[in-house]
């Protein structure tokens, strides 16, 4: 039975879609079979970051209202062998799936597939509900922002009474210069507040703009912190023991100069 | 706020105490209400005792109550005696801090954002309060780690209640009717404080 991760944060925008396109991308390009889930019905975004918008036939909904059979609505991505797209609908909302059917549908791909990944709405409402409903384990995205950091703690508690413990924690988007100058909440500000386990750390990156615009996820394309980062989290879920990334800063080539002229 | 249902922390259990005089409807209604305010503190799959409820409540009201825990996913038990489930002790403020002691709501876990703690006595909380969590008790607050929550003591009008935790970096503090906000530059205390009225204004102080 495979693993069926949902990658959640509460707050919109701090890179949970980013995170599932990436990981899923990652295990796959590893040798996994990977199924993705985008469970935004309505506000679909996981099937344009994977490039893979146009080849929508069926969606998640049509599955679930039995309109076709899984195997139909599955996009089986021609770049990487074992990767596998459930898109969201999008003439629909949230109400058209309930968890217990999410449940099921989990439990049907997790026969067939190594990593079920799951990207979660925005939100705490029925989105968040269906798309926890089936997950064995679950990824909580935050930026170092207090009001990202916020939501993601309320994340926690709800994921908490809903018995899916031992969430493990990405943060997006930190930019190590900001943290130095103190401009910035660093890592330890975050996990004194959110106290979980922390999965990885992914800088800044303008790389991936790039990535999403052409619906290639950063780790295809080596040589960015991002997809280094990435990479890392990966082999990390797969149980290797990976260092964080050194993001130290070195301060550049004048003022450096400047330092030692002390001026 | 004569005689209500109280949940209660003894012994590490949750108990749920129904005062004898209360009617079983009325009683009921109370906890509807008092699980859907705190729906997400109680973890799904918690069981909750219930003192004397073989020998005091008859088959359809154990059935109603049934219906209403697993509403919320909880579960109960009917246990035999219980440490004085007595009238005077239900309902009454108890401003002073020993008969307190002994009806303490002990909270074994950080409090996260959103969840709420709601007791007439006094709250004791191993673990921290993080910011968009709320305690709100009759009696004193303390939190042994961090409070950045808020924090009400004293809420049915005990000006005399206190709050304490290892670090007091709560967003609100509110005892009885007085409210305080937190200065904007917060200095980061490392040791214990305690706030408590002074003079009309609530006064933050190292605690012991």
């Amino acid at each position: 039975m495979g693993e069926v991760l949902v990658i959640t944060s509460g707050k919109g925008g701090v890179g949970k879609t980013t995170t599932a396109a990436n990981l899923g991308t990652g295990f796959a390009l590893s040798g996994k079979r990977v199924a993705l889930i985008d469970a935004d019905i309505g506000l679909r975004n996981l099937d344009v970051v994977m490039g893979l918008e146009n080849r929508i036939v069926y969606d998640l909904v049509d599955v679930v209202e039995g309109n076709c059979r899984l195997k139909q609505a599955l996009i089986r991505d021609k770049r990487y062998e074992t990767l596998y797209l459930l898109p969201a609908a999008q003439t629909r909302d949230k109400n058209a799936v309930n968890p217990e059917q999410m449940q099921q549908l989990c439990e049907e791909l997790s026969r067939e597939f190594d990593y079920v990944i799951i990207d979660c709405p925005a939100g705490i409402e029925q989105g968040f509900r269906n798309a926890i409903a089936g997950a064995t384990a679950a990824i909580i995205v935050t930026t170092p922002e207090v009001s990202a950091v916020r939501d993601a703690d309320r994340i926690i508690g709800l994921l908490e009474s809903e018995g899916k413990s031992d969430p493990k924690l990405i943060v997006n988007r930190i930019r190590p210069q900001m943290v130095k100058k103190g401009d910035m909440m660093d890592i330890d500000d975050i996990i004194d507040i959110l106290a979980i386990d922390l999965l990885g750390v992914i800088p800044e990156d303008e790389y991936i703009v790039i990535s999403t615009n052409r619906g290639e996820p950063a780790v295809t394309q080596p040589g960015s912190l991002a997809s280094t980062a990435y990479k890392n989290i990966v082999r990390r879920l797969s149980g290797e023991t990976v260092p964080l990334m050194s993001l130290e800063v070195r301060d550049s080539f004048f003022s450096r100069v400047k330092k030692f002229l002390r001026l | 706020m004569r005689q209500d249902v109280m949940f209660k922390g003894i012994g590490g259990n949750l108990q749920l105490l129904i005062p004898d005089q209360l009617q079983f409807t009325e009683a009921l209604n109370q906890i509807q209400a008092k699980l859907a305010a705190s729906a997400t503190f109680f973890g799904k799959g918690s069981i909750i005792q219930i003192p004397m409820a073989e020998q005091r409540l008859n088959k359809e009201e154990q059935d109603q109550l049934t219906a209403v825990f697993s509403e919320y996913g909880l579960f109960w038990e009917a246990i035999e005696m219980t440490a004085k489930a007595t009238d005077t002790e239900e309902g009454m403020a108890q401003p002073d801090d020993e008969t307190s002691a002994a009806q303490t709501l002990i909270v074994e876990k950080t409090l996260r954002g959103g969840q709420k703690v709601v007791s007439d006595h006094s709250v004791l909380v191993i673990g921290d309060v993080n910011p968009g969590a709320e305690i709100i008790a009759g009696g004193d607050i303390v939190v042994l780690g961090t409070c950045r929550g808020i924090a009400h003591a004293g809420a049915y009008g005990n000006r005399e209640a206190t709050i304490k935790a290892n670090r007091l970096l709560a967003s609100q503090i509110r005892i009885a009717g007085v409210i305080a906000r937190a200065p904007d530059q917060l200095n980061n205390p490392e040791y214990p404080e305690i706030a408590r009225i002074i003079d009309g204004a609530v006064t933050i102080e190292p605690a012991e």
